[in-house]
């Protein structure tokens, strides 16, 4: 198979090259977008040649935007804020319900416990909507409606069936011997868990638990259902950012690349874990 | 888990009780949450039953299935239909084409090759709405790249998004853009860890290329392409974050997909009863295709982690 | 009072009944080896003992205590498994000093007591490894250190020779007796080698069918096996058998072959009965009378050969004679083999049990 001829060679570079540019181009593109003031963004055609500024970013982070009508007062970084709250909390939480419960589905073999799982899965493919438009309603009743503890209880709806399923196949994989070696030798359930569950599982912990916080900062339709501006995150805050008149492209171009940033930084960082995560466990990445 | 905890200063007994109820106090929270999920969701079967609209609360009554009746001569609600599974279709194919192709592209497992697979993860790892907006701004009339690139060959006024003949083109591009990366992963971890004797049998006996491609790879590849696509299918019918950032349906009736449809019939016709009997209508499709996928993806869990 | 008591156990997982009725009684010190075929429910005999599942019915008792209600952690027991499980994530030594950690051992203790042990089983230079790093071997000295390292007053060993090779099995049954008596714990030990089984125990509880067939020391196990079955388990090569009927005419006997071979006068009682006749090969005697017979094969096994022989009606059974014995027969040669009273055991034809003579 690897008799592969010059030419082939050259042909399955090119084919590389151009699919790398079809998917890196728009990032490269807007970063580039990010460090140009309006002017340069519209000159026809558009051009390499600029001085790049760091204006738009200074802009987004002091709340400050000039606009061609004067200066504007609008949080970006509030939503930013938001995004790291959201998710953080998020993932957190779930990682304290949900690595109990994957231990349990994958320890002891219960109906209730394969029930659980299996509804939160389909839910996991359910569309959104179904849940969140009653919910809003409801939400609304509770007193929910944006506020940081009713959106974090919905993004478990996105962290939870991912930490459940990806965890429990870690805790599966686990000899049950090795646990029951500990307890023999002297020491509690709890401390079983906590000592060799936990630290043997930890892999298979990072990976769900990063990719939980990716889907959940890449969230957009729970908070623009359920959060008002003030407890928006970057995604559906960049839309809102869009829209407001006036706004310099070059702007909205930064707001992109802060927004998108941590994601694309932790998918670099934990690469190895993602295709594992991503298939939740379907194949070993 | 404080009842556990305490165990550990209990005395030496330990009560029949706290040990058969261990692993259902474990899945407790699990268990709320899916409480907390069942329960809007049959909200969401009843309101598919009411004529509920929230500016018109007079009207408010149980009219059983007729949401759903109407349905069937309402040109609206076949034109969301017809437009969200030819998002679907269209996402899904194209993606696993280009998909497939990229995975063989990269299959060798070289430096360049694994490079090149993680910087493609990069996409699939941007918000879908972000991506949107990232290509809202490429695609801009008056500054966008793209239409500046396409003036260059000759094509003037292309209006992408905006225009009604190819919003459904760039939308579905947007997508392609997002989500060809999860199914080229897929399929490449698949490559690599399909068996290395057929092919090298192969290789030895002369068998031609295109031959080994449609009787060795692609059979043994069929469970993750199943997989993948199922998966995709599953989010594509429901798309809605591109859409919606990117033209939130229009333009007119255009883009008006199941998500966004429903969306719009809540919160801006507030008409209750049709946004829900419209979610259970998309319900009832995911539910069956992700019976199909789970099973699917579980056979191929198994694989991954060795049969228990 | 017996240090481990076994009582009406059974342990059944929805409709598969593992063994119903366990009873066994292990006085202080003493070396029990369960002896069975895989599937048979020794594993899990242990692992309800540890307390790491619940048996169905019955209890156990350790120390005269009902342990039903007491955690594993609390009930005192050391355990080696057949698959090692030593913590993936720790070092050897830490692997050792687990359960004298657990107990509160302070540090000085705890290092002293893994030093001692590790000396002990020889695996004091690869304290610091991790189990990857260890070979086979050292995983189970490792596993076997760990289990002996609190001193548990009951010591339970699941195969713990299973996954070792030939030449560290060979050692370890020549080590182990001492170790385990060393140790002065009541220990169970479960294995599927008989060799094992009769170099280790001082006794030995036979478990077949969900049931000990017999529970006895190796020598009564061996001279007096309780049913068929059992003696087919021990003794290599295995008891000769063949079908006979009880005659009396003339003094108690069975017909093989056309040729009468006397049996002891008190069997005599069970005249008529339907039996199977067993002769260990090492009780087949060649000589000048009994059982004419033809030699198919000679197979020399070091200390013992071992021969095949054939007699008129086509009855094949084997017989063991030390090798330095003179007169070896060759090949094809004919003899005549006669049946030692100690080794011939006639056992009923339909329940299997042996029938006392």
């Amino acid at each position: 198979m690897d008799h592969t001829s010059g030419l082939e060679k050259i042909l399955r570079g090119a084919a590389i090259a151009l699919v790398l540019v079809f998917f890196l181009f728009p990032i490269a593109w807007i970063f580039l977008m990010s460090l140009q003031t309006n002017e340069t963004i519209l000159r026809i055609p558009p051009s390499l040649a600029f001085t790049p500024i760091i204006d738009n970013y200074t802009a987004l982070i002091t709340g400050q935007l000039r606009t061609a009508a004067g200066s504007l007062q609008l949080n970006f970084m509030q939503n930013m804020f938001n995004s790291v709250m959201l998710s953080v909390c998020s993932v957190a939480l779930s990682l304290v319900l949900g690595v109990p419960a994957a231990y349990a589905f994958a320890r002891f073999k219960f109906r209730l416990g394969e029930d659980i799982a299996f509804t939160l899965l389909s839910f996991r493919f359910a569309p959104a909507l179904l849940v969140l438009l009653p919910l809003s309603l409801y939400f609304k009743t509770l007193g929910l409606t944006n506020t940081y503890i009713g959106l974090i209880w919905v993004y478990q709806l996105i962290c939870l069936p991912l930490i459940l399923w990806i965890v429990r196949g870690y805790f599966e994989d686990i000899s049950p011997d090795i646990e029951h070696a500990y307890r023999i030798a002297g020491n509690s359930w709890w401390k079983t868990f906590t000592r060799i569950s936990i630290p043997l599982a930890k892999p298979g912990i990072a990976a769900a638990g990063l990719l939980a916080f990716i889907f959940a900062w890449n969230n957009f339709i729970f908070a623009l259902i359920l959060a008002s501006a003030d407890k928006q995150p970057v995604t559906v805050g960049a839309l809102a950012f869009v829209t407001a008149s006036g706004i310099q492209y070059g702007q909205i171009a930064a707001a992109i690349i802060i927004s998108i940033t941590p994601t694309l930084a932790l998918a670099l960082y934990a690469q190895r874990y993602l295709v594992e995560g991503l298939s939740m466990g379907a194949v070993k990445g | 888990m404080t009842a556990a905890a305490t165990q550990t200063r209990a005395p030496v007994k330990q009560s029949r009780f706290m040990r058969r109820a261990l692993p259902y106090i474990l899945s407790l929270p699990a268990l709320l949450m899916c409480i907390g999920i069942l329960i809007p969701f049959f909200t969401a079967v009843y309101y598919s039953m009411l004529r509920y609209r929230m500016n018109l609360p007079a009207m408010k009554g149980f009219i059983w299935f007729q949401n759903y009746i109407n349905f069937f001569t309402d040109p609206k609600f076949w034109n969301t239909v017809q437009i969200s599974l030819t998002y679907a279709f269209l996402t899904v194919s194209l993606e696993l084409l280009l998909g497939l192709a990229i995975a063989l592209l990269l299959q060798r497992p070289s430096r360049l090759n694994n490079i090149a697979s993680i910087l493609l993860l990069l996409p699939l790892m941007t918000a879908p709405a972000l991506a949107a907006l990232m290509w809202k701004l490429m695609t801009h009339p008056d500054f966008g790249v793209l239409s500046y690139l396409l003036t260059l060959v000759g094509i003037h006024d292309f209006k992408w998004a905006s225009d009604p003949d190819t919003a459904l083109f760039t939308v579905v591009l947007v997508d392609m853009w997002v989500y060809t990366p999860f199914i080229m992963i897929l399929l490449l971890a698949g490559l690599r860890s399909l068996p290395k004797a057929p092919f090298e049998a192969a290789a030895l006996d002369g068998v031609p290329r295109s031959f080994v491609f449609f009787r060795i790879t692609l059979p043994m590849l069929m469970p993750y392409i199943i997989t993948a696509t199922l998966f995709r299918l599953l989010d594509s019918i429901q798309q809605f974050d591109i859409i919606y950032a990117m033209t939130q349906g229009g333009p007119g009736d255009k883009l008006l997909v199941f998500q966004v449809q429903a969306y719009l019939d809540f919160f801006q016709a507030t008409n209750v009863g049709r946004s829900a009997a419209l979610m259970i209508i998309l319900w009832a499709i995911t539910y069956a295709l992700s019976n199909v996928f789970i099973k699917q993806w579980l056979k191929l869990r198994e694989r991954a982690h060795g049969a228990h | 009072m017996s240090q481990l008591a076994i009582k009406s156990l059974s342990k059944t997982y929805g409709a598969f009944k593992v063994f119903d009725g366990l009873n066994l009684a292990a006085g202080g010190g003493e070396i029990v080896v369960i002896f069975g075929g895989s599937g048979a429910g020794k594993t899990i005999l242990l692992r309800l003992i540890a307390g790491v599942e619940e048996p169905t019915a019955g209890t156990i008792e350790i120390a005269g205590h009902d342990v039903s209600d007491i955690a594993p952690e609390h009930r005192g027991v050391g355990m080696a498994f057949q698959n090692f499980a030593l913590f993936p994530h720790m070092n050897a030594s830490e692997n050792i000093a687990t359960p004298l950690r657990a107990a509160g051992a302070d540090e000085s203790a705890v290092s002293a007591c893994v030093a001692k042990v590790a000396k002990l089983l020889k695996i004091d230079h690869v304290l610091n490894h991790s189990p990857r790093e260890l070979s086979n071997g050292q995983k189970q000295r490792t596993a076997l250190a760990r289990a002996l390292a609190a001193s548990p007053k009951i010591l339970l060993l699941d195969d713990p020779l299973r996954n070792v090779d030939a030449k560290l099995r060979f050692e370890m049954r020549l080590e182990l007796p001492r170790l385990l008596r060393q140790s002065g714990a009541t220990v169970l030990y479960v294995t599927q080698d008989y060799k094992e089984a009769m170099a280790l125990a001082d006794r030995i509880a036979v478990l077949a069918n969900g049931a000990f067939v017999q529970t006895a020391s190796p020598e009564d196990i061996y001279t007096r096996p309780a049913t068929l079955g059992v003696a087919r388990l021990f003794g290599d090569p295995s008891i000769n058998t063949a079908d006979a009927v009880i005659g009396t005419g003339g003094g108690a006997h069975v017909v093989l072959g056309g040729t009468r071979v006397p049996l002891a006068e008190s069997y005599a009682g069970f005249a008529g009965r339907e039996v199977i006749f067993g002769v260990r090969p090492e009780a087949v005697e060649i000589g000048s009378t009994g059982v004419e017979a033809e030699v198919i094969a000679v197979t020399p096994l070091n200390e013992r050969t071992v021969l095949l022989l054939q007699n008129s009606s086509g009855w094949e059974f084997l017989a063991s004679l030390p090798s330095a014995a003179a007169g070896i027969p060759e090949a094809g040669s004919r003899v005549r083999a006669s049946f030692a009273a100690a080794g011939t055991h006639i056992f009923d034809r339909q329940g299997g049990e042996r029938l006392h003579g």
